[in-house]
Order: structure tokens, then sequence, then C-alpha cells
């Protein structure tokens, strides 16, 4: 870094080379092809991207048409060994640092180009063949037509796809922003994708079940967490009827992800219902951009067991990404011991946390600039543990998910649709014997289309534009909701960014979603505002205040449920829990301030941010209301109904206020430091503090630091903590000695720290990876009152990529 | 590019790696109860068949009640628990016939702790059918309410007996060396349409005023027949009898004041100051006296240092009933008969009666209100105020009786 700074840009990019040998992202590669190329270097500039395209990049059309240019071009240099080096190509190319001020532009673009490789980050400039998701590259061929200040910007800096559906820069990103890159999550050595999500400020991730957690941003956590809306490549996996992310269903392993982009704060305005307190974006490799094949084996206690092969590879226009995998893991602790005289054990293997078979699927057949076809698809059998609501306990899902996803793009349309299944039979772990089974078969199945379309032009300012309209249709059959049922839902967005003038920019955000019953029963619209305000003042630095309103719609479980659920040991009385159609969309209000920055002299980067979240309409399970005696028995079930508590909207308005900060540091080669803090503090209008269940459930203070290191040998270490506060848990539960009284009862959870390590050794260059990681080691814990004792577990991984 | 790596560290890392697969956890998950009540508890379960002779058709409805606290008439316990076995469990293809069995069913309490029960149950029998009785009824048992949470007539009563002496049995669920309890299983709780309920409840309405002045006071009780929503009470008058403890023939007369013992038996009960229709010192209604309460003064100037249970001293008066009870010849009718009327006594005495066996005085009558409970030898109770009254029925769903406010004050 520093040697650049001097301008020894020999020094400076053999440091870079290094750095790929310690990291060898075939985009780190590419990225260090551009900056000799940008250099003037074009030897080494050749050599690199020969490199790269040895790794069979997606882009490997227009790389080797690079590569022909400049071989060309070397070629005439040779014949002219006397001409200047000045390019003279056609390609897009700025001059060699001729002058004093160029080479103070160079020197800094390849501080930031340093700075990237160290945050791993991975995806290349709009002009450039990047490697990156479809959407991120449509978005940044988009990009392109639009963008003539992107040309002259950072081309190697993160850009993210989620705040505005397009690529841009997390500078010019109107939400509080955060990445997970590919790097990070193999140098975390996490399991699960909850895990991972602790490193992000504001998340408040809660496992239950070694393959069961909620997560929730800003507060209001809970089982079956209902607020955060989960994609993967655009494609929702927060299950519609439920309002629940099942985790362990997700057919995407670890290993396919590229990065994951969070977007801390409402999402409405752009991705309609569920995206209330947040939007996690997975996006994965896109297909061709990896390697050959690689095989993933790890094992551990606990009966961990996890094997993956995934590849990559092309064939003309056509680049397809393929993985198979297994997992299985024991749960951390049992409610249960097998022998008790009076509870019987409902799942299939009572051990079992989570397990899995899946595989994947994803092609894209480009026909030319602009114009590609992507279709997609996956299943996973699997086996988890769910959590639901009011008095009942810990469920299983014996299940599988089944998707199938496909985009068209033509120029500046895109076309996306996609098909999500879930089945499978789910009920308790636990009932007690002589009770009846709550046990059913649940089946899902959603189809959605989304039309986009994106387009620049410049009045009083450059504009981006941003419209798409979106149709869905939800069908689900399950025991638990009556007969089939189905909705039809609508949306339509518009965004627009206006550069009004530098350093000013303008988001304004609206979506109107169609929903069948949000008028008292009947169809309604929800509406979904934003505004954002961007001030970069200088290079670097981005001061963001944003306005925004998102809702989440009321499930099928809210709508629809009819669930006379037994009194436990009086086994003829139920209460009934029942939905209700006239609930109201929950509603959230937002402010949020917010400073972004980065100094590429001292590898830091940073997002501070301040929010208010005010939540109106929350949606909870009323108390047990008595029935008309007429309607005391149900003779369904053959019991006597004691009550109904049926979903209904809250009078209370509940306000978070916080802080949030995240610092992530590249202070040496080979060293990664990644630091957050959050603080919040919710409170009701007229609830007391000790009666107000988002109150008291949501950590005040929340804390995560991460340090990664690797050698300049074969060694990679890496340890995190992330530490939450204790809460209070205020949840439903029969009086011990009325069994027909539901009390609420306060469950105190103590502080606890997930403190996880990895070591990491290549053992053969570029091949073979192994790898030994801790997680929980801060000791057994608790992460809500009826979830499962966390046990520290250790894994050992073997990575071969041939 | 050279790696040099140091042989110890590839042994360091070997080592560790070689340390994690050898000691892949092949152990289970361990047991730990979460913060949830019922996994920090342990129980078991009493479980068996229903056997039914009858020709009623109906749900069988068992209950479990705690053997120290038996239910009316032997005692006030209240039920712990109960189950419902659907009657096309209970008669399968035969629910359409009136073929009187035996019919089988198996039955299940979950939950049980260990202790001592007793279980008894009836036949929710639908007495409208082809055959129909009057007053028949519809299946009409609801557990949530007073007035619905008893059989009426023509239900088929049951009890988990011995075979062979037909006395019923008290059932235990013992606990290991650990603590823990064991499963009970084989129980038999028998039906016979020998136990069918002669009559409906001894619902009724009490002539006159409430207040309780310094000397006694007499309330004629008087059947209230009501058709109303879930209330289907049609009782001809209140089924009084003899006590017969010994069958020996002869009427009873236990406390020696030549007077017989009636299997009827009212009892005036301290209701809640505040807490519509709950009994003083029962707040949780579970027939227990509470931990915590009012504790009176006893008439030796003492107090006890527990919640009282105060009722008034009550009696029936005899003669109208003897009058009924005496046939033809002028013998004793030794068999239950249906009375139009009750008058009972109230004194402005109040007692003790936390040890029902041996009430103790209290120095002085309680102010406040009290219940009227009448309980007929088949064990159905009837009490004013209940649930009918006009400012508790509408709230949960029943038909507004005004006669069912009824109450006993002591100013």
């Amino acid at each position: 870094m520093s040697l650049i700074a001097q301008k020894q840009y020999d020094e400076g990019i053999a440091e870079l080379e290094a750095a790929y040998a310690i990291k060898p992202h075939p985009n780190v590669l590419f990225n260090i092809a551009r900056a000799y190329h940008d250099a003037g270097r074009l030897t080494e500039a050749l050599d690199a991207y020969k490199r790269y395209l040895a790794s069979n990049p997606p882009d490997a059309g227009s790389v080797v048409t690079t590569v022909a240019v400049l071989e060309e071009k070397l070629k005439a240099s040779e014949a002219t060994a006397a001409a200047t080096p000045e390019d003279k190509s056609a390609l897009p190319m700025p001059p060699p640092p001729a002058s004093i001020q160029a080479q103070q532009q160079l020197s800094s673009l390849l501080e930031r180009l340093e700075k990237a490789i160290e945050r791993a980050e991975s995806m290349p400039a709009t002009a450039s063949p990047a490697a990156a998701s479809p959407a991120a590259t449509t978005a940044s061929k988009s990009d392109g037509a639009e963008s003539s200040a992107d040309q002259g910007a950072v081309p190697y800096e993160e850009r993210v796809v989620t705040a505005s559906r397009r690529a841009q820069s997390s500078l010019e990103a109107p939400n509080a922003t955060t990445v997970i890159t590919a790097e990070d999550i193999r140098m975390s050595g996490a399991t699960s994708l909850p895990e991972l999500l602790r490193r992000v400020p504001g998340a408040d991730v809660m496992s239950l079940g070694v393959g069961s957690a909620n997560v929730s941003l800003r507060g209001f956590n809970q089982r079956i967490a209902n607020k955060v809306l989960v994609l993967v490549d655009g494609r929702t996996e927060y299950q519609d009827f439920l309002g629940l992310t099942l985790w362990s269903s997700i057919p995407i392993g670890l290993e396919e992800i590229e990065r994951i982009e969070v977007i801390r704060g409402p999402g409405s305005a752009l991705y309609g219902a569920n995206a209330m307190l947040g939007v996690i974006n997975i996006i994965t490799q896109s297909p061709g951009s990896g390697r050959r094949a690689r095989f993933s084996v790890t094992g551990g206690t606990g009966n961990s067991v996890n094997g993956s092969f995934l590849s990559h590879g092309s064939s003309g226009a056509l680049r397809y990404r393929a993985s198979v995998a297994y997992s299985q893991a024991d749960k951390w602790s049992r409610d249960f011991a097998s022998d008790r005289p009076d509870m019987a054990l409902r799942e299939p293997d009572p051990d079992i946390g989570l397990r899995g078979a899946r595989g994947t699927l994803s092609t894209v057949y480009s026909f030319g600039e602009g114009r590609q076809v992507g279709l997609s698809g996956g299943v996973h059998r699997f086996n988890t543990e769910i959590y639901p609501l009011g008095t009942l306990r810990n469920y299983y899902m014996d299940g599988l998910t089944a998707y199938a996803k496909g985009d068209v793009e033509v120029g500046p349309l895109k076309l996306k649709t996609f098909w999500n299944h879930i089945s499978g039979d789910a009920g308790p772990q636990y009932e007690p014997i002589g009770q009846r089974s709550l046990i059913r078969d649940v089946s899902s199945n959603l189809f959605n289309a989304e039309l986009l379309f994106a387009r620049a032009f410049h009045l009083g300012g450059e504009h981006q534009l941003n419209v798409g309209v979106e149709g869905r249709l939800k069908r689900v059959d399950w025991d638990y909701l009556g007969p089939l049922r189905q909705e039809v839902h609508a949306a339509a967005f518009i965004q627009d960014e206006w550069r009004l003038v530098e350093p000013l920019r303008l988001v304004a955000s609206y979506r109107v979603d169609r929903h069948p019953l949000l008028d008292n029963g009947k169809p309604g619209l929800a509406h979904s505002p934003r505004v954002s305000a961007l001030f970069i003042p200088f290079e670097g630095h981005a001061f963001r205040a944003s306005a925004a309103s998102a809702f989440r719609e009321p499930t099928f479980l809210e709508s629809y449920t009819h669930i006379p659920v037994p009194v436990p040991g009086v086994n003829g009385a139920s209460a009934l829990t029942t939905g209700n159609t006239s609930l109201r969309a929950e509603r959230l209000t937002a402010f949020e301030l917010g400073w972004r920055g980065e100094s590429a002299e001292l590898g830091i980067d940073w997002d501070v941010a301040l929010y208010q979240n005010t939540v109106r309409d929350l949606i909870a399970l009323s108390a047990v209301q008595r029935l008309p005696a007429g309607e005391s028995y149900d003779p369904v079930t053959g019991s006597y109904l004691l009550g109904r508590s049926l979903f209904q909207n809250e009078d209370a308005v509940y306000t978070a206020r916080g802080a949030e900060a995240g610092l992530n540091m590249a202070p040496v080669d080979g060293l990664g430091v990644k630091l957050s803090a959050a603080f919040q503090s919710v409170s009701s209008d007229i609830e007391e503090k000790a009666q107000c269940g988002p109150c008291s459930q949501a950590p005040q203070l929340k804390l995560y630091g991460g340090v990664t290191y690797r050698t300049q040998a074969d060694l990679e270490f890496g340890v995190d903590a992330a530490f939450t506060s204790s809460t209070t848990w205020i949840e439903r539960e029969p009086a011990a000695a009325d069994p027909t009284r539901i009390d609420f009862v306060s469950n105190p959870l103590k502080a606890h720290t997930v403190l996880n390590a990895r070591v990491g050794y290549e053992a053969v260059p570029d091949t073979v990876n192994v790898a030994l990681v801790g997680s929980h080691l801060g000791g057994a814990h608790s992460q809500h009152p009826f979830g499962n004792r966390i046990e520290r577990r250790v894994y050992a991984t073997l990575t071969v990529t041939p | 590019m050279s790696r040099p790596t140091s042989s110890w560290k590839k042994k360091a890392l070997g080592g560790l790696v070689l340390a994690s697969l050898l000691g892949f956890g092949c152990e289970p998950p361990p047991v730990v109860p979460t913060a949830d009540g019922r996994q920090n508890t342990h129980t078991a379960r009493i479980e068996g068949s229903l056997v039914v002779q009858s020709r009623a058709r109906g749900n069988a409805v068992v209950f479990l009640y705690d053997a120290d606290r038996p239910p009316p008439p032997q005692g006030t316990g209240r039920p712990i628990a109960f189950t419902v076995i659907p009657a096309e469990q209970v008669f399968g293809p035969a629910l359409t016939t009136n073929a009187p069995g035996p019919f089988t069913a198996p039955f299940t309490f979950s939950l049980v702790t260990a202790g001592r029960y007793t279980l008894r149950g009836f036949i929710d029998a639908d007495t409208c059918g082809t055959a129909a009785v009057q007053p028949c009824h519809r299946p009409d048992f609801i557990p949530w309410y007073g007035v619905t949470s008893e059989p009426n007539a023509g239900d088929v009563g049951g009890a988990a007996v011995d075979p062979t002496t037909g006395a019923p049995l008290t059932l235990e669920v013992t606990a290991d060396a650990d603590g823990h309890p064991q499963p009970l299983t084989g129980v038999s709780v028998s039906f016979s349409d020998t136990a069918r309920v002669p009559v409906d409840r001894p619902a009724f309405q009490v002539v006159g005023d409430r207040t309780l002045g310094n000397t006694p006071k007499v309330l004629r009780l008087q059947p209230l027949q009501m058709q109303n929503g879930a209330v289907d009470q049609r009782t001809p008058g209140f089924l009084v009898g003899y006590v017969d403890a010994n069958r020996d023939g002869v009427p009873d007369d236990a406390n020696g004041d030549n007077v017989p013992d009636f299997s009827l038996r009212v009892v005036v009960r301290k209701l809640h100051p505040t807490l519509p229709g709950v009994e003083e010192n029962d707040v949780d209604r579970n027939g227990v006296p509470d931990a915590e309460g009012e504790d009176y003064l006893h008439a030796d100037g003492t107090l006890d240092g527990k919640p009282d249970v105060v009722v008034l001293a009550a009696r029936l008066m005899a003669d109208p009933l003897i009058t009924a009870l005496t046939d033809e010849q002028g013998q004793p009718r030794m068999q239950p008969v249906v009375v139009p009327e009750l008058q009972v006594a109230v004194a402005p005495q109040a007692l003790d009666a936390r040890n029902p066996a041996a009430p103790a005085p209290l120095k002085d009558v309680p102010r406040g209100r009290y219940a009227v409970v009448v309980i007929q030898p088949t064990g159905q109770t009837w009490r004013v105020p209940n649930e009918l009254d006009p400012a508790l029925a509408p709230g949960v769903g029943l038909p507004p009786v005004e006669s069912q406010a009824f109450y006993l004050e002591v100013p």
C-alpha cells in the first residue's frame, strides 16, 4: 500500500501479485490485469489476462478479444521498437501516467484496487467483463448506458445491486448496506447462512436449533421472524404463507454464494411486502465463473457431515453452474428424552437437527450484447426444526423445496419469473401420549413474474429510471388453513435516481402492492414510498438521509389459520387459534441518517447509521377469548374449545431508535479486521416495559469483532465474536396449575457471546485446502428461552479444487 | 511463488485435523429442557378402555379427580382434567342403532403427575332420537360453564370401579426411585344403563329477599326450567332421598338430632368480594382453598392462620321432605323422590368448612355475598348466582336469567 502511495509502482504491483498468491480469486486477477493495463504495462497485463482466462470466467469471450487486441498491439510495438508506449488501441483505456496529475490519479486508483483486493471485492467495473451475478451483470450494463460519471469513478470498488435494483457503488446506496463476500464466507468457516449474518450491524440472529434460526434487523425478532425479506438472486426465500425464512431449506450452499448484500432498512419501495426491516439478497456465483470442479467434505462433532460438489463450465455462449450436496447435523440439545412415559417423539429421527440433500443447476445463454437468457432450478430434500408461535413449541419439518427460475434480458428490459415449491410433513417434535396430533401435510406453490425496465436520461440533471411490474400467485394446501387457499398479488414500482447537482443526489422510489385482503378482507393497496438524499462532498465519503415507509403483509397463517391446539394435559380441550382476513398490513415508517466512508490510505472503510423506526399495526395473537357457548364443541377434533386466540393488529405503536457502526480495516497485507456495534431501544406508546414484548425482546447492545490473517505461507487464521445483550421474552404458556388458563410468562435470557475460530492450510496450492473450524467456542448458551442449548462444535473441512 | 512452511506448523495443523476427525461426536445430543414448563415437569399417563353397556348414544366424557377431593355428592372437588371419546369412536357402526353393547374404546389422560386419582364420567347422550323420552336432550355438556358442565336426564354415568365389587377405584400413579411418575395402564371405566341419570340438574330460583339479618331466614327454592341457547334444564323438582349409608333400610341420623339425614344437601358459601361468581379463597376455582386469603376469627377467639372456607349454617326444612318421603303405609321411602320445592333455613352463624367433616364456628358472620348451592344425591349441583346472571351472561355467550343473579347478603 505504502509503496504505491510513494509511486513505486513496480513494488506496489508486486505486492498485489503477492496478495493474489494469498487470495487467488479470479476477479482479483482480472483487476490486477486491469491495473497493469491501465499502467500501460501491456506485457504484464496480457499475462494477467491469460491467467484470468485460465480460470474459465463467464466473460471469457470479451477478455479473449481484449487479449487479442493486446497481442496485436504488442506485436506492433515490437515491430516499431522505437515507437512510444502510447496506447493507440480502440480499447477505452486511460492513457499512461504521463503527467504528475495522471500519476497521482493512477496512484489513487491502485490504492483503491489494493483496498478492494484486501477486502476481497469481487465485482469488476461496469465496463469490465464483470464476474458477477446475472442481476449484477445486467444492472452493470445498464450502468454503462447511463453513467458517464461512473466511467471516471472507481472501477474496482465495492458494488451492490440490492439497494436500488441496479449496480452501484456502496457509497451511492440509499440505504445502510453490508456486503458479505465469498471470501468472508470462506474465511469465517461458517456452516450456515444465519451465522454469517451476525457480522451485520444491527442484525439480530437467534438460533433455536442447529438448522433453525430467526433473523431480524433492528429489533422485532421472534419465533417466526417475519419482517426481513430474504432473496436468492432476487427469488424470494421468505415463505409467504408462514412469514418465515426456512434457512436450512434453501437449496443453495455457502460454496455457491458470490456475496450477500444486506440492506439494513426498509425495502418495500422496491421489493414490496415483507421487506420491512431489511432485505437480505444472496447472490450466487454467475454460471461459468468458477472452477470446473470443487469437492468439499466436512465432518465434525455433533455427527456433522457435509459434502458438496460444485462445477462451473461453458460451451460457446452457454455457461452453467451445477452443484450437489448433502449435509446433516445433530441437534445441539433435545427437549425430551426418548423413554419418557408421557411424551411421544414424533419426528423420524429425534436426534437430527438438520439433514438435507440438494442439487442446483444454473445456466445462462448469451445471444449478444445485452441479450441473454438464464434458466435455473434446484431441489432440496430436507429435515429441519421450526419454532412456531403461541403455545406451540418445537416443530419438525420433513419436506422438500424446489424452484425453477427463468430470466430474459433484452436491452433495458428484463423479465424474471420463478416458481417456488415447498411441501412435506410438519408438526410438533414431541406430543403428550394420548393427545391429538398436530402433524399435518403442507404444500405451497408460488408463481412470480416481474418485468423490469431501466433507462437513463437527462432532464435537469442525470436520471436513472427503474420501473417494474410484478404479479404473484400463491397456492397453499395445508390442513391448518382449512381448504386450499389461493391469493393473487400484483405490484408496480418506479424509482428515479436524480443527480441534481454534484455532489447531491436524490433517490425517489414508490411502489404500490395490491393484496387481496388488505381492505378489510377485500382487495386493497399498500403504498411504499421512499426518498433519499445522498451528499458526496468529496470522494470516499457519502452522507445519506432517507425517509421511507414499508409494510409486511398478513401471511396465510395469519389470515386463514384454524387450529384447535390441544390443551396440554386436558385431552378433551383445545384452544382455537384462528386467522383474521380483516388484518391490516404491519406498517413501518423509517428515518435514517448515515455516513459511509473509505480511506484508501489507511485501508479502512466504515459505515455509521442512526435510525428511527416506527412500527404500527403489528400482527400478533390475541389473548384467549371465550367463544359463544354454542361454538364450544369442535366435532372435527372431538374436543371442547376453551376459547379463541385470533391474529389481530395491535393498538400499540412501537418506536425503535438505534445507532449502528461498522468498520473494516486491512492495515497490513493479509490482515483483515471487522468491527461493528449496534445499540437500540424499543419503546411503546401504551405498553409498560414489562408488558412490551418487542421492547424487552430486542437486545439493546450487539457487538461484533472479527480478525482474519493470511500468512505469506499457506496458513489462514480467523476468529470472530458476536455479543448480544440480555433480553426478556414474554411468551405464552399454559398455567401449571390449570392448563386451561394461558398465561403470559416472562422468560429472562442471559447475554451471550458466540465465538468462532478457523485455521486453514493450503496443502497443495490452488488445489487442496484443509481447515479446522470451531463454532460457539464461548460455551453453552441459549439464544431463546425455548431454543436448544447451543454447544461447542468442531469441524474439519477438506476442499479439493482439481 | 515459494511458500515456505515450517514442518512443525504442518504437523500441528495435521494433528489438529486428525484429533478433530478422531473426535467426531457419535454421542446423541444431550437432553436439556428449555424454559418451557412442560419440559421441566416429569409426568406420566393413565390409559385404559371404556366399557359401555348402554343403549344411549353420545360422546363419552371422562373426568380425572384427585382422590382426596371427590366430586359431589361425596365432596366438592372439581376435575383436574377431562377427556372426550367421540361417539363414533365408542360405538362405531352401532352408533345409529340402540344395541346395548358392550362397546369399548381406548382413553388416555396425558401428563398426569404422581398421585391418587379417581375417574368418573358420563355419556353425554342424545335422548331426542326415535325413542325420545321427555325431557329429552341433545348433547349439551360444555365444560367451561357451571350451568352446563354436568350430566342431565338421560345421560349415563360411569366410573373406574372395582369389577368385582362395583366400588369406585382409587388409582395411583406411582413414582420410581428417581421421582419420575410411572404410567398407569389397563384402567377400565365402565358405563351402564343402570347408572342413567334420572332427572335434570336441580336448577332453581330463590323466592324471597336476599338479606340475612340477625335472625334465621328461610329461603324457598323452586325449580327453574330453561330452554335457551346452550342451557336446557327442565327439572320437575329436586331429587331428595334419605341417607342410608349402611343400607339397613332405615334412614341415617348421623348427628343424632332426631331428624333423618337427607341425601340432598344445601350449602351457603361466601363469595369473593370483587370477582363475580368466584368463591372466596378459591380464586383459581379449583375447589381447593387458596394458599393465601381471608382468615376469620373463630368462635374460640383464635385464628387458624389459613384461608377459611366460610359457609353459613343452613338446613333443609325437614317436614315437607319427610312427607314426600313417606309412603301410603307411613313407611319411609328409601328411593329418592322429586319434590317441587325446598325450604332452607339459614342461620346467622358462619362456619369455617375448610375441614368439611368438622366445620369450625366463626365468631362473627363475615359480611358479604353468599351463594346458595344445591347438591342432589346424583352429584348434580346447581348454584346461584351463576353465569346466567345478566351481568355476566352476554359476555360469555349465555342467555341472561334474572333469577340467577340472586345471592344472599350479610350486610
